[in-house]
């Protein structure tokens, strides 16, 4: 319930006085909570936007005088050969690590173990369990998981594959973006799991009942009545995973640090390293407004998305 | 007209929120810069009067300073009673502390006495966070100890800035092991800057279980490796330089033509392992395997051999070799100097006397030389050359005649950020992405991106 819908209840009531005391209860909830978004979300928002149109620098001559310069960051983020190739970087890594990597992995996993719990087999925890453990694992601990796996001296993988006389494959420079995909994948996939696991409890089980003395098959089952209650929740689930997932750069980082040769570079990282690495904080906080605007295009599809089909 | 005042109000509701929530620290650190320095040559006169508190930030992972730091500390507190010396010492490499130092300098809390490259002096003095040194060296008489080379090397816009311990140069390192399976001979010398290539070469195809060949330092993974342990070496040796005459930043020329071609010749190859691409840290484990015979030729600072030494000082004796750089036509040999990891003061110090007795102390004769013993660098001030143990030590005088062949890098405060743009560039040519011609022509759009395009210049 919003603050708003609360007011509509009382089409009388006129003025702002009033209208604070009829909802009251309501501001003081929200207070807070409106406080903490403007503190830690809003300001350092506008702040980025701000230092957007500055040369704002950690160090050089720049640092001691930043200067307004207008659009120019905007200009030169448009001009930047190497930020085509960011953005392409991020799309892939969030359609391949988030939509089908975590999301369809996520859903496949909570109907296999939706459906086992429900026949009592007890071993789909043991699975439940082990996908939650990737996920409760800090991301950075994840992430040296990862390299210890596909390290090209020392990783697991390439250890095991000179057992079979095979090896060893340069993971990070064959494929370097499928290596982070995965790895992401492993970490975030129990987060769709765990929400579909939910809704997947809420659907009644007579509509499956009714549909199996109809005759229908297993596949038309989920395909007409399981998919269309679940669609609001996939949207939802959709829209928060591509959101963190546009704004990952820990697993990246730690495996490849984007690379080789930005190959895995992704809008994040690429606003990381031109802030903190380039010590260019204005054009750092341009990137990071790009991804800001992008990031709020993923929010306005989806959830128009899930409005028209829900 | 609109749009600025558009934006001029957007500043400064940015700046009022922005100061509301806590997020902007205080800005204009230049303007404390120049009057300080001033206050310097003052408060040298009331040096018996020292008091109150030093805080001394440096970062050592290898642990070859911390028992120099403290014991300076201990002297300087037993000189000045009221004087407390506060040690932050911080384990982790070089670069992630100099971008929390950089954080750090922009707020007000500030530490009195820092330690990083002297590479950074151009940045660090243009964007006002160090103090000139100027009133306190002239008042030293150490300061006589320092080589005129030694002085220009940490002289930026006429002034002082900084005091270096030991100064920076590098070695091509080879395993003779390594070689001598690869039928080369122990004693080897490339003639030309081919023989590097070559030699890799004959170690890959002897076939040696674990053993790379080469390593090349390339992309932002290789940090300031990437360009004064690869690309700033082998563009001399082809007879380029990094800047004309005129100061301005060379891109596209035949030189940087002929290190891509050899760039794309090492990773093509296979001789240089493409994951030093995106290993972190790359240099760690180059380092170490060179150590342990893993890798058989890297051309890398003198100051790693120390880690080797601390390991088996017999082992490595026996079974490293350290040669100067080669040229392309076989001319003398050379190799890259630098000003080395430098003390410095910064311009919010509170306390600049209490940190400048603190720097003099760090940079005594002895231990300047006992420093560079361990972590061997060549020794910034000459007297510490005579310290008979320093004399003894064969790599420690190879490696301080080697500074009479050194080529030093710029001292320019853009140097950073054309380090940056070299690592883009040759990222691109290790990856196999572009040809060298194009990486070469792709370095120019770098350069221009990192400091400008009406700085950089071309040559064909």
């Amino acid at each position: 319930m919003t603050v708003a819908g609360a007011g509509a209840i009382g089409p009388r009531s006129t003025g702002l006085g009033r209208t604070l005391k009829r909802n009251r209860l309501y501001f003081a909830g929200l207070t807070p909570a409106a406080l903490l978004l403007a503190v830690f979300f809003v300001g350092p928002a506008l702040w980025a936007l701000g230092s957007s149109f500055t040369n704002r620098a950690l160090v050089g001559i720049d640092a001691a005088n930043p200067r307004f310069v207008g659009l120019d960051n905007y200009t030169r983020l448009f001009g930047d050969p190497d930020f085509g190739r960011v953005i392409v970087n991020s799309i892939v890594f969030v359609v391949g690590s988030a939509i089908i990597g975590q999301f369809i992995l996520g859903l496949g996993l909570a109907l296999l173990i939706d459906h086992a719990q429900q026949r009592g087999f007890r071993a789909a925890n043991f699975v439940y369990a082990a996908v939650l453990l990737a996920w409760v694992d800090p991301t950075l601990i994840a992430g040296f998981l990862w390299v210890a796996m596909f390290d090209f001296y020392y990783g697991s993988l390439n250890v095991a594959l000179s057992v079979f006389g095979l090896g060893p494959v340069n993971w990070f420079g064959q494929a370097p973006m499928l290596a982070v995909i995965i790895a992401n994948v492993w970490r975030g996939t129990a987060f769709t799991m765990l929400i579909f696991l939910g809704a997947l409890r809420t659907v009644p089980g007579d509509v499956y009942e009714a549909a199996r003395v109809d005759g229908a098959s297993a596949w038309r089952r989920f395909w007409d009545h399981t998919l269309p209650m679940l669609r609001p929740i996939a949207a939802l689930t959709l829209l928060s995973i591509t959101m963190s997932t546009f704004g990952t750069f820990i697993v990246i980082q730690t495996l490849t640090n984007g690379g080789p040769s930005f190959q895995t570079e992704v809008i994040a990282l690429y606003a990381y390293h031109e802030a903190f690495q380039a010590h260019e904080v204005g054009y750092g906080s341009t990137i990071a407004v790009a991804m800001l605007v992008l990031n709020l295009a993923f929010a306005v599809f989806y959830l128009r998305w899930s409005r028209a089909r829900a | 007209m609109n749009e600025l005042e558009r934006m001029a109000i957007s500043r400064r509701r940015f700046l009022q929120i922005a100061a509301a929530t806590g997020v902007v620290v205080a800005c204009g650190p230049a303007a404390t810069g120049g009057g300080a320095a001033a206050t310097g040559g003052g408060a040298a006169a009331t040096a018996g009067k020292i008091s109150g508190t030093v805080t001394v930030s440096y970062p050592d992972e290898a642990g070859f300073k911390p028992k120099y730091v403290e014991q300076a500390a201990a002297a300087v507190k037993a000189k000045f009673s009221d004087l407390n010396v506060k040690i932050d010492l911080q384990k982790i490499n070089s670069d992630d502390y100099y971008t929390k130092l950089l954080l750090q300098l922009d707020s007000n809390d500030v530490p009195d006495v820092t330690h990083v490259s002297g590479e950074k002096i151009g940045e660090l003095a243009d964007a006002g966070y160090i103090e000139p040194l100027d009133s306190y060296v002239s008042q030293w008489a150490d300061w006589s100890q320092y080589s005129d080379a030694v002085k220009s090397g940490v002289t930026y816009k006429g002034k002082v800035w900084a005091i270096p311990y030991g100064l920076d140069m590098r070695w091509l390192y080879y395993r003779k092991d390594d070689l001598q399976k690869a039928g080369l001979p122990a004693d080897w010398k490339p003639t030309n800057v081919q023989g590097i290539l070559d030699a890799a070469a004959a170690v890959k195809k002897s076939n040696q279980t674990n053993v790379i060949p080469y390593a090349l330092y390339a992309g932002p993974a290789g940090s300031g490796g990437t360009a004064n342990h690869a690309f700033v070496p082998l563009l001399w040796a082809y007879g380029g330089e990094l800047q004309d005459k005129d100061g301005k930043w060379i891109g596209d020329s035949p030189a940087v033509r002929k290190v891509m071609a050899y760039y794309a010749k090492a990773y093509g190859d296979g001789l240089s392992p493409k994951d030093i691409l995106t290993a972190t840290k790359p240099w760690t484990a180059m380092r170490e395997k060179v150590g342990n015979g893993q890798l058989a030729l890297l051309f890398e600072g003198g100051w790693v051999y120390g880690g080797w030494a601390a390991k088996d000082k017999a082992a490595t004796q026996a079974n490293v070799g350290y040669v100067l750089h080669p040229t392309e036509s076989g001319g003398p040999s050379f190799t890259v100097g630098g000003p080395g990891t430098c003390w410095y003061i910064t311009a919010k110090s509170k306390n600049k006397q209490g940190a400048w007795e603190t720097i003099k102390a760090v940079n005594t004769k002895d231990i300047v030389a006992k420093l560079n013993i361990e972590d061997p660098h060549p020794v910034a001030r000459s007297d510490s050359a005579d310290v008979a143990e320093f004399k003894a030590d064969p790599y420690l005088v190879a490696s301080s005649q080697a500074l009479t062949k050194a080529k030093f890098t710029p001292v320019d405060a853009a140097y950073p950020k054309v380090q940056a743009a070299i690592q883009k560039a040759t990222a691109r040519v290790a990856a196999g992405e572009v040809s060298p011609t194009e990486a070469a022509q792709r370095y120019t759009d770098d350069l221009k991106q990192a400091v400008g395009a009406d700085k950089v210049t071309t040559q064909s």
